[in-house]
């Protein structure tokens, strides 16, 4: 069902990553799920825009949006006090285990990410936080991470630190954790699961979506050997498991 | 109420095959449209295409999910008898690559549901299917052959990718059909500039193709069998244009993929529309 809500806060992190914030108080999102969010309601554009939950406090739940194309330009032109139309939540949510956790984040793959260490703190759960973006101006939400990872890295690809996020696992003994959880570009992932660590990985996947909620099968990703719908089987899947085309 | 084709529909909109999978999800839906049509079964489990599967196109988008489904014998083990509990009529939308796969796969469901539609227009598989629907002759074989093994309603899904509906129609009623249900997406493409290749190659969709869904709807009026517009349709009054277009019932697509629940605002919106001009067709009440 369609809910139409007005938006709260308007804020841009960036230059081109912008959050909007609404109110939905009967909900209980889990990391990894998402909304469709309407970006127009004309029929141009068509199809509504997944985006991630990259909060949820007391009700107000925010969406962390970085500008690629047209849907997105549109989104981050709305301005706090209107009217915007969101479905969802979707997605198989994560159940967040009680393991010492690694987080890593390639550029606005942070979102999902933020929502799954807000939950980890709540419950008490360690967690360290890799970061890693292009630009330095491109690191949001800094010193929140700061202040709920264990510990947290940041590393930018141009600037002073020169170094992917990958590069920066050369840092870490990554075998010292139970489990980690990635989001970013899918050339993070691919690169990602090259590596092999040792230890289970989960992939927050992203693609352009059609319904979002598992009816027309237009967001089929290779997952052990079949095709898996992204919106209503994931989007969280193990990366081992993922046959990246 | 509706009377086509010897069975009573609760209303005249249904849910076009391929955007509500099973109709297994949102129930509420299902059991409030006059009836479903199912995700295109095939005689043999299909993984569907690789991905990109769906690009969004100006008021519309691009499909090529390739007739992703369990194959029939999974669907009438596993899926028809949770469908049979819904409170709607069930046609079942059948895909071959072979001629002889529609026969079959009607046999094998026997009369467990309320009718087909012989899908012979997907554009999104590469043997058989779009290929039968562009050819009067080979279309109309399908629908004899598909006839011998039922009494349910056949209804025949087309779409002018390459070809004139009105002939492909014409013949498929000659043959045994009891109906036409069109129009089924259009070829499309999107080139992506960086490669110089095409991105994404399938079937268009969505409000860019209601005037020409319209047309084709128009054009094939009067042919003596119930027709079952669609194309774009997003609203009660795209709703009632196809029905003042020659439709007995309308069918919604892509509008599912903005909104799983749009076809009740669409059966809602009709109500406040007068009855369309009383039908001159056989098997309409």
């Amino acid at each position: 069902m369609v809910r139409r809500v007005t938006i709260k806060k308007k804020q841009w992190f960036t230059d081109d990553i912008f959050g909007l914030e609404i109110y939905l108080p009967d909900i209980d999102p889990q990391p990894g799920q998402f909304f469709q969010v309407r970006v127009s309601t004309t029929y141009d554009p068509f199809l509504n825009r997944p985006i991630s939950v990259a909060s949820y406090k007391g009700g107000r739940l925010l969406m962390i949006i970085r500008v690629l194309g047209r849907g997105t330009k549109m989104l981050s032109q709305k301005e706090a006090g209107e009217d915007l139309q969101v479905l969802g939540p979707f997605g198989k949510g994560l159940r967040v285990k009680k393991k010492k956790s690694l987080l890593i984040a390639g550029g606005i793959g942070v979102a999902p990410l933020l929502f799954l260490a807000q939950k980890m703190h709540g419950k008490r759960i360690e967690f360290d936080f890799v970061y890693g973006v292009k630009r330095e101006k491109d690191l949001i939400k800094k010193s929140h991470i700061l202040q709920i990872a264990k510990h947290a890295i940041f590393v930018t690809e141009q600037g002073r630190s020169k170094m992917t996020v990958l590069g920066a696992l050369d840092m870490l003994d990554v075998e010292s954790y139970d489990i980690a959880y990635a989001c970013g570009p899918k050339i993070m992932l691919i690169e990602l699961q090259k590596l092999n660590l040792p230890i289970p990985v989960y992939a927050f996947c992203e693609d352009f979506l059609g319904c979002g909620c598992g009816l027309c099968l237009g967001c089929a990703i290779m997952y052990k050997g079949e095709y898996k719908r992204i919106c209503e089987d994931g989007p969280v899947f193990e990366l081992k498991g993922i046959e990246f085309n | 109420m509706i009377k086509l084709f010897g069975t009573t529909f609760k209303n005249r909109v249904f849910i076009a095959s391929g955007v509500f999978d099973f109709g297994l999800k949102y129930k509420k839906v299902s059991n409030r449209v006059g009836a479903i049509f199912t995700k295109g079964i095939t005689l043999e489990p299909r993984k569907g295409n690789a991905p990109p599967r769906i690009f969004e196109t100006a008021g519309g988008l691009i499909n090529w999910v390739g007739l992703e489904n369990p194959g029939v014998e999974k669907f009438c083990k596993d899926i028809l008898p949770k469908m049979k509990k819904l409170r709607t009529k069930i046609f079942v939308n059948v895909a071959g690559s072979e001629v002889i796969h529609y026969e079959r796969i009607v046999e094998r469901i026997g009369g467990q549901v309320d009718g087909f539609e012989l899908n012979i227009s997907c554009p999104n598989v590469k043997k058989g299917g779009v290929a039968f629907g562009q050819d009067p002759k080979i279309a109309a074989s399908v629908v004899a052959r598909a006839r011998t093994k039922t009494k349910l309603p056949l209804i025949v899904k087309l779409t002018p990718n390459f070809c004139d509906p009105l002939r492909i129609a014409k013949a498929c009623i000659g043959a045994g059909a009891d109906g036409i249900s069109l129009i089924n997406t259009l070829y499309g493409m999107v080139y992506d500039i960086k490669r110089k290749k095409p991105l994404i190659t399938g079937g268009l969709s969505g409000p860019a193709i209601k005037p020409f869904a319209l047309y084709c709807v128009n054009r094939l009026r009067g042919l003596g069998v119930p027709i079952i517009g669609m194309g774009g349709i997003m609203t009660g009054q795209d709703a009632y244009e196809f029905l003042l277009a020659g439709a007995s019932a309308v069918a919604i697509g892509s509008a599912i993929l903005r909104d799983p629940y749009a076809p009740l605002e669409i059966i809602k919106e009709l109500k406040k529309y007068p009855p369309p001009p009383s039908s001159p067709f056989k098997g309409e009440d």
